[in-house]
């Protein structure tokens, strides 16, 4: 097994940032900051753990989103992401 | 109103589907409903505190009573492995979802579908095929699926009554690693000639999910768009290194 093997979908890491966020992010749509790719965060590459996951580029590979959780507190860098564009429909209502 | 939250689950029936794969039909009070093609996140609490979570796709369709989950058992798995052989009903587990808008599908979203699936991807893919016989949907539809061998299709007799109930989708199986004698069905693996002979043609425009180990997936999605499929319309679920087709 390598490191391409662990590789999943951003739809995987849809259930952590609906925790963070109030929108499901899968359907989202973003645009790379490197190479200006525009893609739902579900087309991402995704690699995730327990404690976080990393969001892909699946033009260029670059790093979009990062989210982890530790000590009580979530954190985000948002570096590599231009844009985020939500959808006042992907409200997440319970 | 807000953020989606972890819920207590029951297990009300465990139905062995394969040597590997079982069917858990849960009771969640309050469920809302989900779209074909989502997932939930289970987690499991030890003794101690430990906590292990993983996500496993939904079988069922929106309008069935339970909500089932269909799992394969990973040998080296921290959450599979009590859910598929030690899992009981009336034991209770922990649920956040539904989750994911983005490999899901609404008869509204048409098609014709391809649908490709390795292993245990075929799980979402159900739900959506459940979700279309349950709509009355003729949405022209193929199911290929690559097992290892007909004893590890998962589903089989369901989807053999589907195909037959329904001139407008087809099922192709293709047996990886053992055929039973006489097999006249594929026995490869799922590569971009068998693509062409059994998918649509690119200038059908098929709406693509496929879902699978990583490695079947990636080779799949790349076949499809060499082939002339817009890649916007090949959806992808990767289970990461889970089973080997």
């Amino acid at each position: 097994m390598d490191e391409r093997d662990l590789r999943l979908d951003g739809n995987h890491a849809a259930g952590m940032l609906s925790e963070v966020f109030q929108f499901e992010m899968s359907s989202e749509w973003a645009g790379c900051a490197n190479c200006g790719a525009r893609n739902q965060l579900g087309a991402m590459e995704a690699y995730a753990h327990g404690m976080g996951a990393v969001l892909c580029c699946p033009g260029c590979g670059q790093i979009v989103l990062r989210v982890a959780r530790g000590g009580g507190r979530w954190w985000l860098d948002l570096r590599g992401m231009a844009w985020l564009q939500l959808d006042e429909g992907a409200w997440l209502l319970e | 109103m807000g953020r989606l939250s972890w819920q207590v689950a029951q297990i009300a029936e465990v139905r062995p589907e394969t040597r590997r794969v079982a069917s858990l039909f849960l009771d969640v009070p309050g469920w809302d409903g989900h779209q074909a093609g989502q997932h939930v996140d289970l987690r499991l609490t030890a003794e101690d505190g430990y906590q292990a979570e993983r996500s496993y796709s939904i079988a069922s369709p929106p309008d069935g009573r339970r909500l089932e989950l269909t799992v394969e058992r990973l040998e080296d798995g921290e959450v599979s492995p009590y859910l598929v052989g030690e899992a009981h009903q009336g034991d209770r587990v922990e649920l956040r979802g539904p989750i994911g808008g983005y490999f899901v599908w609404r008869p509204e979203l048409g098609g014709p579908l391809l649908l490709v699936a390795g292993g245990s991807g075929v799980v979402p893919l159900m739900a959506m095929l459940r979700h279309r016989a349950a709509t009355a949907s003729r949405v022209p539809t193929r199911l290929l699926y690559s097992s290892r061998t007909l004893e590890d299709v998962i589903y089989r007799d369901e989807l053999e009554r589907l195909a037959a109930a329904d001139e407008s989708l087809t099922v192709i199986h293709t047996l990886t690693r053992a055929q039973p004698t006489g097999w006249q069905g594929s026995a490869r693996r799922i590569d971009a000639a068998l693509l062409k002979e059994v998918g649509w043609g690119p200038e059908q425009r098929p709406l693509a999910y496929v879902c699978g180990p990583t490695r079947l997936v990636e080779a799949v999605a790349s076949d499809l768009v060499t082939l002339g499929h817009d890649p916007f319309r090949v959806r992808t679920e990767r289970f990461g290194p889970t089973g080997v087709q």
